[in-house]
């Protein structure tokens, strides 16, 4: 795991496979970090809109509890979006003859297993 | 983070494999924008009370699933009329 981080003396990738390894690894974290990132900023948005009505010189220990509910609340719903999206995406496919099951499938793998997932 | 990767030493198998994943990540980022769009909409329909709770009760659960279904019969609503549009008048 160490060669991730790219220390400069780590030997150079080699073979053919070490190379295509490396740029999976790279794309998936890449994909990963994107969603969460776009995750966080939606949760930013409307967590503030909905527990900071009125800026103060901090925030309360009421609006600390409100936005770490916010959060958790915002995660179970993208969860159940996620959910009932692709269930009904799969369900227009097959109706309209299904030749892109493969692609639905591999969409499922793309979910965030439970809250705490979506951040790993 | 990054590392200098020689993509001229892939083989051709491999080439086609990374192609076929990368087309994947595609279509799941995609999937995932799409979900990030609708998420919005919904909570923005759905969450109407104060917050109490960090999870989904009942009402929100269900308003959360119809509003997903709803969009997507309006998606699917405005494609047809738009492809029965299309064939104009004498189709």
């Amino acid at each position: 795991m160490s060669s991730l981080f790219g220390s400069g003396s780590a030997a150079p990738i080699q073979t053919s496979e070490e190379i295509k390894a490396a740029v999976m690894r790279q794309l998936q974290q890449e994909a990963a970090m994107s969603n969460a990132r776009s995750l966080i900023g939606k949760i930013n948005k409307h967590c503030f809109k909905a527990c900071v009505p009125t800026p103060g010189t901090s925030l309360s220990a009421k609006e600390n509890t409100c936005l770490s509910s916010c959060m958790e609340k915002y995660i179970a719903m993208w969860n159940t979006t996620s959910k009932t999206y692709i269930t009904r995406v799969g369900v227009e496919t097959k109706r309209l003859g299904g030749q892109d099951a493969a692609a639905i499938a591999s969409m499922a793998t793309g979910m965030p297993e439970g809250g705490g997932g979506i951040m790993g | 983070m990054e590392q200098q990767l020689d993509l001229t030493k892939l083989s051709e198998s491999d080439k086609k494999e990374l192609n076929q994943v990368l087309t994947n990540e595609a279509q799941k980022s995609n999937i995932q924008q799409t979900v990030h769009h609708l998420n919005e909409v919904c909570w923005e329909k759905c969450i109407t009370s104060k917050i109490t709770s960090g999870t989904l009760d009942k009402s929100e659960e269900a308003c959360a699933q119809n509003c997903v279904d709803r969009w997507m019969d309006t998606s699917l609503s405005i494609l047809s009329k738009l492809d029965s549009m299309r064939g104009g008048p004498g189709h």
